[in-house]
């Protein structure tokens, strides 16, 4: 915990810190009150400025949430979402969340270049483009900007936005069968912050997102996800071995089963 | 010999497009793409990868990422053997 270097005074604060921290994940429920800021003076024999420090930063990490004038409280789990095709919605139910969606804009536009080019269309092509602000039990979660092509569900905005893109798109037989998403911190803009009630943190994970359904491209978004609400989960699986031209085994031609070229784990690249 | 199949005649066309076995010092096969290291970019045809069926071609230096899909695991074979 103390490390070499540290400034006087940062090991008492981490030390508050760690054990507000310890107390939430083994003593303490959601929205128990923590300790008073008078009670941990005393138990640590630290100033009240060192106290509030160490709340400010759970505060801040979303481990703790103030309630003006009540306190200081455990804060609900951060809602962790698997990377996989699925949509926010259907992700949130999984978690026992509700999800909901307030449509911030909805039209269907000239694809922009970006937009273009990760559907697979010419740059001005009508495009489908739906922004939403998602939230999991009334809480705001993220901001997403989705395009489809419009020329795979012209009617998709007819009747407004449907709740869920992916089951519109599969009504249409496009079944969503694989995609790829890219994620990166950042902070979040002050229009940002603002939709997504972030007091704390400002700090947010954009994705960019491509689904597709076999060849076509199905759905592009870009997403704004808050930092102190929401965490990422990944599988992890093996790593396919490297191929290395000229490497290639004897006797393949002969029918037998190919063994890629394999270089070592962590061999530069 | 067996009839060429759609991955292996992508698999052919992705060789081509990074500029032929010679100019690849290797390629790792991803989820749902293949990121090749080769030795010198300018022999890289972007739209030659893009025509073969690649969703995707990013080149940042000699790296340079082809989108293939959930197809890579067939097509990292057929590259095994062409290379």
């Amino acid at each position: 915990m103390v490390r070499d270097g540290a400034r006087p005074g940062e090991h008492k604060y981490l030390a508050v810190r760690a054990y507000l921290a310890d107390l939430v994940t083994s003593g303490l429920a959601v929205g128990d009150a923590i300790p008073s800021e008078r009670s941990l003076t005393e138990q640590f024999g630290v100033s009240r400025m060192t106290v509030r420090q160490a709340i400010d930063a759970l505060v801040t990490e979303g481990v703790l949430e103030r309630a003006q004038g009540r306190g200081t409280f455990v804060a609900p789990p951060r809602a962790d979402f698997e990377m996989r095709l699925t949509t926010f919605g259907e992700e949130a139910r999984r978690r026992g969340l509700t999800p909901g969606a307030e449509v911030l804009d909805a039209a269907t536009v000239p694809a922009p270049p970006h937009v273009a080019e990760a559907l697979d269309r010419a740059t001005g092509d009508p495009v489908h483009h739906v922004v939403r602000l998602r939230t999991a039990d009334g809480t705001p979660m993220s901001i997403e900007d989705s395009w489809i092509p419009a020329d795979l569900v012209p009617g998709l905005l007819d009747d407004g936005v449907p709740e869920s893109l992916y089951a519109a798109l599969r009504a249409h037989d496009l079944e969503p069968t694989w995609g790829e998403e890219t994620i990166t911190a950042a902070d979040g803009t002050p229009d940002e912050l603002q939709r997504l009630e972030m007091r704390g943190t400002q700090a947010v994970m954009r994705t960019v997102h491509r689904t597709f359904g076999g060849d076509a491209a199905l759905l592009y978004s870009r997403t704004c996800y808050r930092g102190d609400r929401y965490s990422v989960f990944v599988p992890l699986r093996e790593a396919r071995p490297t191929l290395v031209p000229g490497t290639r085994p004897a006797g393949t031609d002969a029918g037998r089963p190919v063994q890629p070229g394999r270089i070592p784990e962590g061999s530069p690249r | 010999m067996s009839t060429p199949d759609p991955d292996a005649q992508l698999a052919a066309s992705i060789l081509t497009g990074l500029g032929g076995v010679e100019n690849i010092e290797e390629i790792d096969p991803c989820t749902t793409r293949l990121r090749s290291l080769v030795k010198d970019p300018a022999l890289v045809d972007a739209a030659l990868l893009k025509r073969a069926g690649a969703y995707g071609v990013m080149i940042n230096g000699r790296v340079v990422q082809v989108v293939v899909g959930p197809r890579v695991d067939t097509i990292a074979s057929d590259l095994a053997e062409l290379m």
